[in-house]
């Protein structure tokens, strides 16, 4: 196995997260270094969301160190260099009013200051946002009129508009279709391989990205293996995750 | 038009705009949260601010806008800092400070026909010095809102997602009600304490039937809600009916023809 020598992305020490006393997250320690592709996998209600939040700061930690791009969370203030697509993709109201180019352009409202016109450069990042994603043609329609597969591409234009340097996908592809899904996936390797992107990405389908990702990180109340996802998907530590009678069902795509 | 030969309509129907305006383009951020029942507890709050002026010889509204304010701060914090059920809160402040505002005007003895036209609004009434205390803290607001316009905006879609972006979702949130509790405290006059929910919610509600991008839904808004304003104004003046309800039937109108046309 090489070394790599690539600065941290995420540093987590010894993180711990309790509700009303009793653990949700228990003493994780990781490392996701700049350029990685790291799968989250885990059985429901194991922490892989909460420890996804503890990162973003909209959980509050009980104790442990989380740095972001070197530097600890409370000093942290280079939030547009983190693209964040959350679970809930496909419950956006059929009436909500916002159209595709408008939900992409909010990727740009944090680092655009108050009263700013729109500048050449923003209007660059959505356009090449939405390029990238393939939602040109969809820009003038409302985001609940979408397919969920529509949908899920507006939310990653609309984190990529910020240009992040890492993007956190927490499970968005509940209720896309498997034509879609492996677009998706598709994209995703692309952005790793060739933008360099770092991916964090919550999964429970982590057969069928086996040989795109780096690193599988199996969080079930704690860290049980972060490893080369062959050795993972091979090892005794996936019973211990899905109970003793899972077994790992292959996926073949190509 | 001889409507406009008296001064107090030309001051009505400039009230009138400033709050059309105010009170859609606010109301759409609170619409689009599901935070409707904002506006109304909010002006029962005001109408303390009204007893507090009347029984104390000051212009209500200002002291409207004082105490609307610091209520929305309070629920605001009630609501994100101790976690109490926002629906609840509201419905506490709501009963509690009409409660209040009876107590304080019939203690002072004044609770007379004045207080009735700030519960229906009594446009006819608009002062001189009522339209200069709309024009400074509406220019406010409408600056605010401008200025933090996407950022609400945003927030109004996904909070979280705004959080993480780098946006002060909390400091947002305060300044968002604050502005709401101003707007709704200028505009008692206009439509009454108890009317003034419909300027903000009703206008937002009808434009989204239309199923449009969201600046476009902005506009809309803003057009039935000067609309119903000023044909409002026009029907009460023409035929002696109450001005708020007048405006509040006006667009409850629009918003039936809404709906019909845009049924599937």
């Amino acid at each position: 196995m090489s070394i790599n020598f690539a600065p941290a992305v995420f540093e987590v020490n010894n993180l711990s997260y309790k509700i009303n006393g009793s653990d949700i997250i228990k003493d994780i320690s990781l490392i996701v270094k700049k350029g990685e592709y790291a799968a989250v996998v885990g059985p429901n209600g194991g922490g892989k969301t909460t420890l996804i939040r503890l990162l973003l700061g909209l959980e509050k930690k009980s104790s442990g160190s989380i740095k972001l791009f070197g530097k600890e969370q409370k000093a942290f203030r280079s939030w547009s260099k983190i693209g964040y697509v959350p679970q809930r993709v496909s419950q956006i109201d059929q009436y909500f009013p916002a159209t595709v180019e408008e939900v992409v352009k909010m990727g740009r409202t944090a680092s655009r200051g108050l009263f700013s016109r729109e500048s050449e450069q923003d209007r660059d990042a959505v356009k090449h946002a939405m390029m990238k994603m393939d939602v040109t043609n969809l820009k003038e329609k409302l985001v609940g009129e979408l397919s969920g597969g529509q949908r899920q591409r507006v939310m990653i234009a609309r984190a990529l508009a910020s240009e992040p340097e890492v993007l956190i996908l927490d499970e968005p592809n509940t209720g896309v279709d498997m034509v879609s899904q492996n677009r998706f996936y598709a994209l995703l390797k692309e952005l790793n391989k060739e933008d360099g992107m770092t991916i964090l990405f919550i999964t429970h389908d982590v057969g069928v990205i086996a040989d795109d990702i780096q690193t599988m990180l199996c969080i079930n109340q704690t860290l049980l293996s972060c490893n080369n996802p062959h050795e993972v998907l091979s090892c005794s530590e996936m019973s211990k995750l899905y109970g003793i009678d899972a077994h790992l069902v292959h996926h073949h795509h190509h | 038009m001889d409507i406009f030969q008296y001064d107090f309509m030309v001051n009505a129907f400039l009230a009138g705009i400033i709050i059309a305006i105010l009170a859609s383009v606010s109301g759409s951020f609170i619409v689009l949260r599901r935070y409707a029942m904002l506006t109304e507890t909010l002006a029962h709050v005001a109408l303390v601010g009204v007893a507090i002026g009347m029984v104390t010889e000051q212009n209500p509204i200002w002291v409207a806008v004082i105490v609307s304010v610091l209520s929305a701060w309070l629920i605001e914090y009630l609501r994100s800092y101790l976690g109490l059920y926002s629906d609840s809160i509201l419905a506490i402040f709501l009963s509690g400070s009409l409660a209040l505002a009876v107590v304080i005007v019939s203690v002072a003895g004044s609770f007379n026909a004045s207080l009735f036209s700030y519960l229906f609004g009594s446009i006819l009434s608009v002062t001189n010095e009522d339209l200069i205390v709309m024009a400074i803290f509406g220019s406010l607001s409408m600056a605010v809102l401008l200025g933090l316009f996407k950022e609400f905006y945003f927030i109004a879609f996904d909070e979280e997602v705004a959080q993480v972006s780098g946006l002060r979702v909390k400091l947002l949130n305060f300044m968002l009600v604050t502005i709401i509790a101003v707007i709704i405290a200028l505009s008692i006059r206009v439509v009454g304490t108890l009317l003034i929910g419909a300027l903000m919610v009703i206008p937002t509600i009808s434009a989204l039937r239309y199923r449009l991008g969201f600046m476009k839904t902005i506009f809309l808004s803003l057009l039935f809600s000067i609309t119903a304003v000023l044909l409002g104004m026009t029907l009460s003046y023409q035929f002696s009916l109450p001005s708020g309800a007048t405006i509040v039937l006006v667009i409850l109108a629009i918003f039936t023809v809404s709906i019909v046309i845009n049924r599937k």
